[in-house]
C-alpha cells in the first residue's frame, strides 16, 4: 500500500494529522472538552465532550479522503478510508500521549483545565499505557469513518449525516422541551424522550432512524413539492407565499403560550439583540460603516429612558414610558448625529477605532466617579417601572390565556422587531437604499453622481441610532434597572457577530443570525463562559469561508467574491459576450 | 476629413454662456496644476479640451464638479457660483460627468446604476419611504421606465438592464456610464476622453452618439480628448492646456494652424 | 480622488468646531485649576512623567508591531495587542518557576533574557499562525473583510487563552536586583523603569538599524512603497510580509515582559486596552512611520500618565484615575478626527 502514497499526499497527510491534533489538543486545554464532558447527548452512552473530540478526526478523515488534486495519485475507496485512518491515528496518538504525560506530570500549572477528572474521561478510566491504544484506535476509527462517509454514495452519506444531527438536535433541545413537557403534563413522553438530560438509548434510535428516513425521502419530497409549486400558475403561488407568511407569524406570536416562560425568556434576549442587529445592520450593511461602538447608543437608550422614567433617578420626574419613549428616541437621533458628524470623512478602519473609541468613552463615563451624582456610577440607576401588566390571565370562551413576565414583554419586543425589519426592508429598497449602496461601491464618483454622502451617512447613524436606543429602553424596561457593566464592548461585538453570521444588510439573515448567536447559548449553557471565543471563531470562520453571510443579501455574495465572475469570450466583431464558464 | 455623419451645425452665437471661469488656479503643495485659467462654453455648444498628458485637464474637470476647491479664480455656471460647492450639489445644479478610468458601481445592476444618476432628480424622503407612502412607489416605477429609456438613449440593449455593471464589455461599460451621466438631465456634460480604447468603429458611434445626444437633449458638452479625429471632428471651439496653462483657444481650423499648440504637442513628441 | 465637504456653515462643521473648543476649553480650564492649586508638587509631576515614559516605551514597542504591519499590508492587525498578551502570559510561567527556584535572584541577567526570549519567541509564533491562516487568504478583500477578521481573531486568542491558562491573573515574581531607586542626573527612577526604558531603546535602535542596514529591511521598505514593484523585483512579498509580522511579534512580546515589569499583574485580557492605546500612539506618531511610532508611544504614554491629574486635579473630581483611559480614548479620537497623518505623518497613498 505504501507505493499508492505518493510523497505529496504523505504531506498532506501529515498536514491534516498535525492540525487535527491540534485542534483535539486545543479543545482540551481550552476547556471545551471538560464543561461539556458532562452533558449527555445519550445517557450512558455519550457526552457532548466526547462527541466534540470524535468529531475532530471525522472530520479530518473526511478531509483527507478527498480527492487530491494530484493526478499521479489513485485512490480508490479502499485507499481512501486507510487515508483517513491514518490520519485519525495521528491525532488519537498524539492525543493520547499527551494523556500520557498529562498522567505522569501534572500540568495544572500551566494548564489549568487539564484536571484528573478531565484526563480520566478522555482515557476511559484506563491506565494511561492503553488508554494510549485505545484513544489512538479509536481516532482512526473515526477517521475511516469519515473517509468512509465521503466514499459512500450520497444518499447514505445524507442519510447518516442527517440522522447524527437528529440526534444530537433532539439532545440539545432538551432543556426546553423537558420543562414544557412537564409543564403540559406530558410526563410519559418526557420520560421516554430524556434521562438524565439527555436522550435515552431507545428515543436515540428513534431520532436516528427519523433523521435518516427524513434524508432519503427529503430528495423526492422536495422535488415533488417544488415541482407542484412551480407548475402552479402564479396567483396560487402568491397565495401559497402569503400563506406561509401568514403561517409564521401566528407561529411568532403563540409561541410564547406554546412554549413557556423559559423560551419565552430566551426569545426576548434575541429580541433585545435582533432589534440591536437591525440597526446596526443599516449602519454596517446598508451604509457599509463599521461601527465598533454600537453599544454606546443601547447604553444612551437605556440610560435616557432610566433616568426619565424611574422616580429613584437623579432626574425624578418618573415620567410613564410611552411619554419618555418619543424624548428618547429624538435623544437617540441627536446622538447619532453627534457620534456621525466627526467620523464622516474617516477610512473604513479608522471608523472602527473611533466609534469603538467613542463606545468605551461612554461606558467609562457611565461607570465613573465623577458622574455619579447624574448617572450612579457603578450602581446604575433602579426602579424603573414597567408600563406592561405582569401577567396576563384572561378567559376567551373556552381557552385559557395565561402569560407572565417575558410571556407579556415579548409582544411588544417582536412588534418593535417586526415595524424595524419593514421599515429597514423599505429603506434598502428604495432610492435611499440605492444611494447607500452606490456610497459603498464608490464613495466619491457616488457624491459626484448626486448623493450627498454627508446626509447619508448621517442618516444611517441617526437610523441605527433610534433602533439602538429603542432596544436599550426596552431592555431597561425588562431589567427595571440598568448598570454600567451591561454596556461594555462585547455587546457591540456580539450585534456584529450576528450581522456578519446572518449575513450584512440581510434582514432574513441578521434574524437567523441572532436566533443561532444569541438563542443557541441559552440551550448550551455551557458554553456561556465561551460565547466569545465561539463569537470570535465566527467571525474568522465566516471572512474566510463566506463573508456574505449566511442568508445573503444579493448583491453582496457577488462583492464578496472576487474571483467568481463569467469568463468573457471575444465574439468576431470584437465585441466581449458573456459566458457561463463549465463549472 | 469629418468622423460625424451629420453635417455639423453652425456654432452658435457667443451671446449666452453656460459656464465661465475666470483666472481658475490649483496648486497642489508646490505643483501648480491649473494656473489662471479662462473659459467660457457657450450654451449647446460641443467643446473640447486637449493637452498633452498631465497638462492639467482632469484637474480642471475636478474643480468643475466640486471634487477638489480650486486655489483661486471664479467658476459661474448658469449665473450661479460653483467655488465651495459640494459634488452633490453640483449635480444637482446640472453638471454631470463621465470618467477617464470607467467608474461605475461594480457590483450594483445596470439598471440600478442608471437609477443612481437621476437620484437628484427624485424627491422621495427616506421617512416616505418608511412609510410606504404611495407616491413613493409610482415614482420608482416611473424611474425605473425612465431609466430603461436612458439604456435606448445610448445604445445600451435592454436585456442587460439586471446584469451586474462590472460584467458587461467594456464598450457598453462606456455607454453605461453615459447613461448613468444623462440620467440626471443635466444641462451640461464633461466626458473626459469618452473614446479611450475604443477601436474606429467604436470611436465613430461614440462621436455620433455624442453630437445626436447635444442635439436631442440640447445639451452643452465638454469634452477631453487625445484622438484629434474626434476632436477636430465634433468640437466646434477647443481649448489646449499645456502645463496647467492654457495656450491657445478657438475653431478646430484655428488650433490646427496654432504654432504654440503644434510646438507643445511636437515638444513632446521630440523630448519624449 | 479627494472629497471635500462643503466650506458654508452646517450642522457637520459646527459639531467639529464644537468639539474643538469643548476639548481645547476643558484642557486650558483644568491645566490652570490644577497648577494654580498647587495640589501635586514638583516632584510628584516628575514621578508623573517618568512613569509617562516608562509606561510608553512600552506603548512604542507595542506601536511599532502595528506600523510596521500597517506599511506593508495597509491593515490594522487588530490581534497584536493580543500577541502582545500571549508573550507575557506564556513567560510568566517559565517567570514563576525561576522565581520559586531562586534562578531569577541568583541568576537574574541570564533568569530574565531567558524569560524575555520565550516571550517574544511566543509572540512571533502567534503573530506568524495568525498571518498565515487569519489574513493571508485575504489579502485581496476589501478593507472591510480583514479588519473584521482581525477583531474575530483577536477575540479568539485572548478567550482561548482565557481557557488555556486561566482567567486568574497571574503576578510577576520581584526581581531582588531590580527592587529600588536609581539616581540618573538627579532624578530618582525606579529600577524596573529604567530597565523598561534602556531595553525599549536598545530595541528600537536595532529595529531601526535592521530595517535601514540590511537586506531584508530594504526589502520591507520597498515592499511598502509598492507591493507590486518589488516583486517584479525579485522580493519574496510573502515572505517579507511573514516577517514583518515576525519582528512585530519580537517587539510585541519584549515589551509583553516589560509590561510585566513595571505592572506585575498579567491576565488574559491586558492586551485589549494597551492594544488600542499602542495603535493609538502609531496614529499619534503618524502611522506607518517608525520614528513616528516611538514619538507617539511616548508622548502617549506621558499624556496619560499626567493627563488625569493636570486636567481634573484641580477641580476637584473624584478618583480622576478611572479616566485614565478616557484620555486616552479621547486622543484617539481627536488625531483620528483632526490629523489623521498624526505629528510626522507620511501622506497616503490613493484610494
Amino acid at each position: 500500500m505504501a507505493e499508492l502514497i505518493s510523497g505529496r499526499q504523505l504531506r498532506r497527510l501529515a498536514t491534516i494529522g498535525a492540525v487535527a491534533a491540534v485542534v483535539v489538543l486545543y479543545l482540551c486545554t481550552v476547556g471545551l472538552v471538560e464543561a461539556f464532558k458532562d452533558r449527555n447527548v445519550v445517557t450512558g452512552v455519550i457526552t457532548l465532550g466526547a462527541v466534540m473530540l470524535l468529531a475532530v478526526p471525522l472530520i479530518a478523515g473526511y478531509r483527507a479522503a478527498l480527492p487530491s488534486r494530484d493526478p499521479s495519485a489513485q485512490t480508490g475507496a479502499a485507499q481512501r478510508v486507510v487515508l483517513g485512518l491514518l490520519v485519525g491515528l495521528i491525532a488519537g496518538a498524539v492525543l493520547g500521549v499527551f494523556v500520557l504525560i498529562a498522567s505522569t506530570v501534572d500540568l495544572r500549572g500551566v494548564l489549568v483545565r487539564i484536571s484528573p477528572p478531565l484526563l480520566e474521561f478522555i482515557s476511559f478510566g484506563l491506565p494511561s499505557g492503553l488508554a494510549l491504544l485505545v484513544i489512538t484506535g479509536l481516532g482512526g476509527l473515526m477517521g475511516a469513518l469519515g473517509a468512509a462517509l465521503l466514499v459512500s454514495p450520497a444518499r447514505i452519506r445524507n442519510a447518516v449525516t442527517s440522522a447524527l444531527i437528529a440526534v444530537l438536535f433532539m439532545s440539545m433541545i432538551e432543556p426546553l422541551l423537558r420543562p414544557r413537557l412537564e409543564q403540559l403534563d406530558y410526563t410519559a413522553i418526557s420520560d421516554f424522550l430524556y434521562k438524565a438530560h439527555g436522550l435515552t438509548e431507545v428515543a436515540s434510535i428513534l431520532c436516528f432512524v427519523v433523521g435518516a428516513g427524513a434524508a432519503l425521502l427529503w430528495q423526492p419530497g422536495n422535488d415533488f413539492v417544488r415541482r407542484t409549486v412551480e407548475a402552479a400558475p402564479f396567483q396560487t403561488r402568491r397565495r401559497i407565499r402569503g400563506w406561509a407568511i401568514a403561517l409564521l407569524v401566528v407561529a411568532v406570536l403563540i409561541l410564547p403560550q406554546v412554549s413557556g416562560t423559559f423560551l419565552a425568556q430566551v426569545a426576548v434576549l434575541v429580541g433585545l439583540y435582533l432589534l440591536l442587529a437591525l440597526g446596526l445592520n443599516i449602519v454596517v450593511g446598508y451604509a457599509g460603516l463599521l461601527d465598533l461602538g454600537y453599544v454606546a447608543f443601547f447604553a444612551v437608550g437605556a440610560y435616557l429612558t432610566a433616568l426619565l422614567t424611574s422616580p429613584d433617578s437623579s432626574l425624578g420626574i418618573g415620567l410613564p414610558f410611552f411619554v419618555a419613549l418619543p424624548i428618547v428616541m429624538l435623544g437617540a437621533g441627536m446622538t447619532g448625529l453627534l457620534i456621525g458628524a466627526p467620523v464622516l470623512r474617516l477610512r473604513g478602519d479608522y471608523l472602527a477605532i473611533v466609534t469603538l473609541g467613542f463606545g468605551e468613552i461612554a461606558r467609562v463615563l457611565f461607570e465613573s466617579d465623577a458622574l455619579r451624582p447624574w448617572l450612579g456610577g457603578v450602581q446604575g440607576i433602579l426602579g424603573i417601572p414597567s408600563p406592561l401588566p405582569v401577567r396576563i390571565d384572561l378567559e376567551l370562551g373556552a381557552t385559557h390565556i395565561f402569560a407572565t413576565g417575558p410571556q407579556v414583554l415579548y409582544y411588544p419586543i417582536f412588534a418593535f422587531c417586526a415595524l424595524a425589519a419593514l421599515f429597514a426592508y423599505r429603506l434598502s429598497n428604495s432610492r435611499i437604499g440605492r444611494a447607500w449602496n452606490a456610497m459603498r461601491e464608490d464613495e466619491s464618483v457616488a457624491e459626484a453622481t448626486g448623493v450627498s454622502t454627508v446626509n447619508y451617512k448621517l442618516l444611517a447613524f441617526a437610523l441605527g441610532a433610534t433602533t439602538g436606543c429603542l432596544s436599550g429602553a426596552l431592555f431597561a424596561v425588562q431589567l427595571g434597572s440598568v448598570f454600567p457593566g451591561s454596556f461594555d464592548v462585547f455587546v457591540s461585538i456580539t450585534v456584529l457577530a450576528v450581522i456578519i453570521l446572518g449575513g450584512m444588510g440581510s434582514i432574513p439573515g441578521v434574524i437567523l443570525g441572532a436566533i443561532v448567536l444569541i438563542g443557541l447559548p441559552e440551550l448550551l449553557r455551557e458554553f456561556v463562559e465561551y460565547r466569545i471565543l465561539v463569537y470570535g471563531a465566527v467571525l474568522v470562520a465566516m471572512m474566510l469561508l463566506r463573508p456574505e453571510g449566511l442568508i445573503p443579501n444579493r448583491g453582496r455574495q457577488r462583492e464578496l467574491h472576487q474571483a467568481e465572475s463569467e469568463e468573457e469570450v471575444e465574439t468576431l466583431d470584437g465585441d466581449l459576450v458573456p459566458q457561463r464558464s463549465p463549472s | 476629413m469629418s468622423l460625424v455623419s451629420t453635417p455639423r451645425p453652425r456654432a452658435a452665437p457667443m451671446t449666452d454662456v453656460i459656464l465661465s471661469v475666470h483666472h481658475l488656479t490649483k496648486r497642489f503643495e508646490g505643483l501648480v496644476a491649473n494656473r489662471e485659467i479662462d473659459f467660457e462654453i457657450p450654451r449647446h455648444a460641443i467643446v473640447s479640451m486637449i493637452g498633452p498628458n498631465g497638462a492639467g485637464k482632469t484637474t480642471f474637470f475636478n474643480q468643475l464638479t466640486g471634487i477638489i476647491e480650486p486655489t483661486s479664480g471664479t467658476i459661474e455656471f448658469d449665473s450661479a457660483s460653483l467655488i465651495g460647492m459640494a459634488p452633490h450639489q453640483v449635480a444637482e445644479l446640472g453638471i454631470a460627468r463621465t470618467y477617464q478610468n470607467i467608474r461605475l458601481f461594480a457590483n450594483m445592476t445596470v439598471l440600478a446604476n442608471v437609477m443612481v444618476g437621476r437620484h437628484v432628480r427624485m424627491k422621495a424622503q427616506w421617512y416616505e419611504a418608511v412609510l410606504g407612502l404611495p407616491h413613493v412607489a409610482r415614482e420608482e416605477t416611473a424611474v425605473e421606465k425612465r431609466s430603461f429609456e436612458f439604456l435606448d438613449l445610448v445604445g445600451l440593449p435592454r436585456r442587460y438592464a439586471d446584469d451586474l455593471a462590472k460584467n458587461l464589455p467594456y464598450g457598453h461599460q462606456r455607454r453605461l456610464e453615459l447613461a448613468r451621466a444623462l440620467a440626471s438631465d443635466p444641462k451640461l456634460l464633461l466626458l473626459d476622453e469618452p473614446t479611450a480604447g475604443m477601436n474606429p468603429g467604436e470611436t465613430r458611434q461614440m462621436t455620433d452618439l455624442i453630437a445626436r445626444l447635444r442635439r436631442e437633449l440640447e445639451l452643452t458638452i465638454l469634452l477631453i480628448e487625445h484622438d484629434m479625429k474626434v476632436v477636430m471632428g465634433v468640437s466646434e471651439r477647443i481649448t489646449v492646456l499645456d502645463y496647467g496653462e492654457r495656450i491657445a483657444e478657438g475653431t478646430p481650423e484655428e488650433i490646427r494652424a496654432n504654432p504654440r499648440v503644434i510646438e507643445a504637442y511636437l515638444g513632446k513628441q521630440a523630448t519624449a | 480622488m479627494r472629497f471635500r465637504l462643503p466650506q458654508r456653515i452646517n450642522l457637520v462643521s459646527t459639531i467639529l468646531w464644537g468639539l474643538r473648543i469643548v476639548v481645547t476649553v476643558l484642557v486650558l480650564a483644568g491645566s490652570w485649576a490644577t497648577l494654580s492649586s498647587g495640589k501635586l508638587a514638583p516632584g510628584d509631576w516628575r514621578d508623573l512623567i517618568v512613569f509617562g515614559i516608562a509606561q510608553g516605551s512600552v506603548y512604542a514597542l507595542i506601536a511599532l508591531g502595528y506600523t510596521l504591519v500597517y506599511g506593508v499590508l495597509f491593515m490594522i492587525n487588530f490581534a497584536h495587542g493580543d500577541v502582545f498578551m500571549t508573550g507575557a502570559m506564556t513567560a510568566f510561567f517559565v517567570a514563576r518557576n525561576f522565581g520559586e527556584s531562586g534562578f531569577l535572584n541568583s541568576n537574574p541577567i541570564v533568569a530574565l533574557l531567558i524569560i524575555f526570549a520565550v516571550s517574544m519567541l511566543t509572540s512571533m509564533l502567534v503573530a506568524i499562525v495568525l498571518e498565515r491562516i487569519a489574513y493571508r487568504p485575504l489579502r485581496r478583500a476589501p478593507r472591510l473583510v480583514p479588519l473584521i477578521t482581525a477583531i474575530g481573531a483577536s477575540l479568539f486568542i485572548s478567550n482561548s487563552i482565557r481557557g488555556i491558562y486561566g482567567e486568574q491573573s497571574q503576578s510577576y515574581p520581584t526581581v531582588n536586583a531590580l527592587q529600588g531607586r536609581l539616581d540618573l542626573f538627579g532624578i530618582p527612577i525606579l529600577k524596573t523603569q529604567a530597565l523598561v526604558i534602556v531595553s525599549a531603546i536598545v530595541l528600537m535602535i536595532a529595529l531601526v538599524y535592521f530595517v535601514e542596514r540590511t537586506r531584508t529591511g530594504r526589502a520591507m521598505r520597498a515592499v511598502s512603497e509598492d507591493k507590486d514593484v518589488a516583486a517584479l523585483m525579485g522580493i519574496n512579498v510573502d515572505r517579507i510580509i511573514v516577517t514583518t509580522f515576525a519582528i512585530g511579534g519580537l517587539l510585541a512580546g519584549a515589551a509583553g515582559i516589560l509590561y510585566a515589569l513595571v505592572f506585575n499583574e498579567v491576565d488574559w485580557f491586558m492586551g485589549f486596552l494597551p492594544g488600542i492605546k499602542a495603535f493609538t500612539a502609531a496614529v499619534l506618531g503618524g502611522i506607518g512611520n517608525i520614528a513616528g511610532a516611538m514619538l507617539g508611544g511616548l508622548t502617549l504614554g506621558v499624556l496619560e500618565s499626567v493627563g488625569p491629574f493636570l486636567l481634573l486635579g484641580g477641580a476637584n473630581v473624584p478618583s480622576p484615575n478611572q479616566l485614565r483611559d478616557v484620555i486616552a480614548f479621547t486622543v484617539l479620537v481627536l488625531v483620528l478626527i483632526f490629523r489623521p497623518n498624526g505629528i510626522l505623518g507620511r501622506s497616503e497613498p490613493g484610494r
